[in-house]
């Protein structure tokens, strides 16, 4: 190995690339716009959301209303931003074609004799209309506006069970209780299970919160891989062969390994520097970024040393820049989804899954979560990052063994 | 002390032969020149030489040792195409080939004062002349003792040429050994001390200037030009006839050569403008051993 060959592939290589314009927009622009579009759309994530609610009811006298049901609604709120906001309409068409506008999520219509039926003790009716269009958002929509009438049941329910209760003395005859051995403070508790037989307490734990905004650096680190790191190195060798220049460099003392480590390290230092940019950029912008740890750097390496393998394979195998541009993004968009970089496994269909364990990039993207945004121990993903380690050291050889075989066919 | 020996050398690409059995000898502190047309095959065999271009056949050794990585630091190669990094300036080219060869960093300076080039021009940006002698530079940067020049005037205008010339004779001064590929006979007769006429893969003849004339005998050569008629009978008689657009050389080995020809091309009608008796050319050389015009 001539570490001064060496040396001077990588500053030829860095000099080169601060001067092409393609170059720079792969390093700069493609990594800020990544981190810019994943931050204005996720980040700052959790703000509660609110619902443009219409209501539909007539006035009526009676001790209690629809209009009360609104009320209440209107003063719900989670963290001080309220959940409805709702407003009136004359009549059913009039809510019905708002929704179809747009202009609001969800109409609730209480009939005309709502008030009356919920105060005589009657079954009481209320209509809901959802905008289906949308299934994300009618989810939600009527999770919230169904969860909010659940409650309100609930609520009902046990206000008559309250009266039932006040009177329940009166109504059940002490032989009756004698007879079955069962005092009336029992026969209360019955009543009250039956008719709520669960009741779910809700406590709130904090659990790892992991924000938005470095989940998203991590999918970006991930798309630097996917296609900078093996369109500069895979790209880089095939110009040097257009030119002509690589003859020059296969002619000198200089050996493959020379040549390739010498890319490798200029490849590297490239991508590392904008990687830096990215966090640095999301850090100004988002006020948020991620810190990898030393853990977290090493899984980068590797990552970057698996993709630029990759790269050389795919130039040494078209031997044409334009096959390996098109060959890169063929590979690298569906891997973008599958193998889980710019969106969580979780939400990946099972067949897609294995692609994430066993793809290294979605391996290594996957590990450098779990260490990062889940701070689990190191020990927890060795096995993860030995596995990408073997198949990067493999993926290495190969790229080797192309390179010399182009080489030696360089006419 | 041979500086290049060549033995047998065959080279294919595909089902083409390019090199077909060649033998050369350099010897060290020469001048030598191959001489042949376009596809001969002297670039290929230049980059065997100089660039570890693989071969099928044959033996290449370097100063009595086998050509190898570590032979090839004898040797400067400057190519025909440019071999310099676009986006690079002149001194960071000639510094990353320093790095490369580990040659000493001085000599980038030197060599950018002595070619009097603009060091920090990219380039991209040098016109041809100074392309190439940015790559001459960048070949001489490790000191290599055999000087290998592709076709090294071509597409330089008059004084870049000249300046070119000198150079390699200066070279030659320094105790280089060199070996120019050329179609251009002016510059093999100019600078060779020897020479070789290569054609379609093979060697058709080595030696020193004079002698390869001296092939000819004591024949003279008539260069007539005019509007001229009857030229194809003309070719009959005398086989080794070169036409041009509006002249013809013929050797002559007899002497009445000059009257048959001009008589025969009055009589077919021509008009002829000039004649002239001349020295034979290595063209002339060429075409007595190759049957074949030189471009
Ligand atoms: N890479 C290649 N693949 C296929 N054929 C080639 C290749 N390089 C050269 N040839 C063929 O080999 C023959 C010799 O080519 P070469 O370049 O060595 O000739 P040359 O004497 O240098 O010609 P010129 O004066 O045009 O430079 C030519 O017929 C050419 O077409
Ligand atoms: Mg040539």
């Amino acid at each position: 190995m001539k570490a001064r060959a060496i040396k001077g592939i990588v500053v030829k290589d860095l000099k080169e690339i601060s001067r092409e314009k393609v170059a720079l927009f792969w390093v700069f622009v493609f990594p800020l716009m990544w981190v810019t579009l994943f931050g204005s759309i996720w980040g700052g994530g959790g703000e509660p959301i609110t619902i443009d609610l219409g209501v539909v009811y007539s006035d009526e006298d009676t001790e209690f209303t629809a209009q009360d049901v609104v009320e209440i609604m209107e003063n719900i709120s989670i963290e001080n931003a309220p959940i409805f906001n709702t407003k009136r309409f004359d009549n059913e068409t009039a809510g019905v074609k708002s929704i179809k506008k747009g202009t609001i999520n969800a109409l609730v219509v209480f009939p005309n004799d709502f008030g009356k039926s919920v105060v005589t003790g009657k079954q009481a009716k209320i209509y809901l209309y959802f905008d289906k269009s949308d299934p994300q958002e009618y989810q939600i929509v009527s999770g919230v506006v169904k969860g909010f009438f659940a409650e309100f049941e609930k609520e009902m329910k046990k206000k008559r069970m309250e009266i039932q209760l006040q009177y329940a003395g009166l109504y059940i005859s002490e032989d009756v209780m004698k007879m079955y051995n069962i005092s009336l403070e029992d026969i209360k508790s019955y009543m009250v299970a039956g008719s709520e037989p669960l009741v779910i307490e809700e406590k709130e734990v904090e659990g790892t919160k992991v924000s938005p905004i470095k989940f998203y650096i991590t999918s970006f680190i991930g798309i630097q891989f996917l296609f900078a790191t093996m369109l500069i190195i895979g790209v880089g060798i095939l110009e040097e062969i257009e030119k002509g220049t690589l003859k020059r460099v296969v002619a000198s003392p200089a050996t493959s390994w020379d040549f390739l480590i010498g890319k490798i390290a200029s490849t590297f230092i490239i991508v590392m520097f904008s990687i830096l940019v990215g966090l640095t950029y999301s850090r100004i912008v988002f006020g948020e970024t991620l810190v990898p740890s030393l853990a977290g750097w090493l899984i980068i390496l590797i990552a970057s040393v698996f993709s630029m393998s990759l790269g050389i394979i795919i130039a040494m195998a078209t031997r044409s820049i334009r096959s390996t541009t098109a060959l890169v993004n063929l590979l690298s968009m569906p891997l973008l989804f599958l193998a889980g970089v710019v969106i969580p496994e979780a939400i990946l269909p099972s067949w897609a899954k294995p692609i994430v364990n066993y793809f290294p990039l979605g391996r290594a993207l996957k590990d450098l979560r779990l260490l990062e945004l889940y701070h689990k121990p190191f020990v927890e993903i060795v096995g993860g990052v030995i596995y990408i380690l073997a198949v990067t050291v493999v993926m290495l050889l190969a790229s080797v063994v192309l390179y010399n075989r182009v080489v030696k066919t360089l006419e | 002390m041979l500086a290049l020996e060549v033995k047998n050398l065959r080279k294919s690409y595909g089902d083409f032969q390019a090199l077909k059995g060649v033998d050369l000898e350099v010897e060290d502190g020469e001048i030598f020149a191959i001489l042949g047309p376009n596809g001969a095959g002297k670039t290929t065999l230049l980059r065997i030489l100089a660039e570890g271009l693989g071969y099928d056949e044959g033996e290449v050794n370097v100063f009595g040792e086998p050509l190898s990585k570590k032979s090839a630091r004898h040797i400067g190669y400057v190519p025909q195409e440019s071999i310099s990094y676009d986006l690079l300036t002149v001194k960071e080219n000639l510094g990353f080939y320093a790095d490369l060869y580990d040659a000493p960093r001085e000599e980038v300076d030197n060599l950018i004062s002595k070619f009097d080039l603009p060091p920090s021009s990219k380039a991209k940006e040098l016109s041809g002349g100074l392309k190439r002698r940015l790559n001459l530079a960048i070949s001489l940067l490790y000191d290599p003792k055999v000087l290998i020049l592709d076709e090294p005037s071509t597409g330089l205008d008059v004084p870049s040429r000249k300046q070119l010339w000198e150079d390699i004779i200066k070279f030659r001064e320094s105790g280089k050994t060199i070996l120019i590929a050329t179609h251009y006979m002016e510059e093999a007769e100019l600078l060779s001390d020897r020479l070789t006429i290569m054609d379609s893969g093979r060697i058709i003849r080595t030696g020193k200037i004079e002698a390869l004339k001296s092939l000819l005998g004591d024949r003279t050569v008539i260069h007539v030009s005019g509007i001229l008629r009857g030229v194809d009978n003309l070719r009959k008689m005398f086989p080794r006839l070169i036409e041009r657009r509006d002249s013809i050389r013929v050797h002559s080995d007899v002497d009445n050569t000059l009257s048959i020809v001009v008589e025969h091309l009055i009589s077919s009608g021509s008009r002829i403008r000039e004649i002239r008796v001349e020295e034979p050319t290595l063209e002339d050389v060429f075409l007595e051993l190759t049957g074949k015009k030189l471009n």
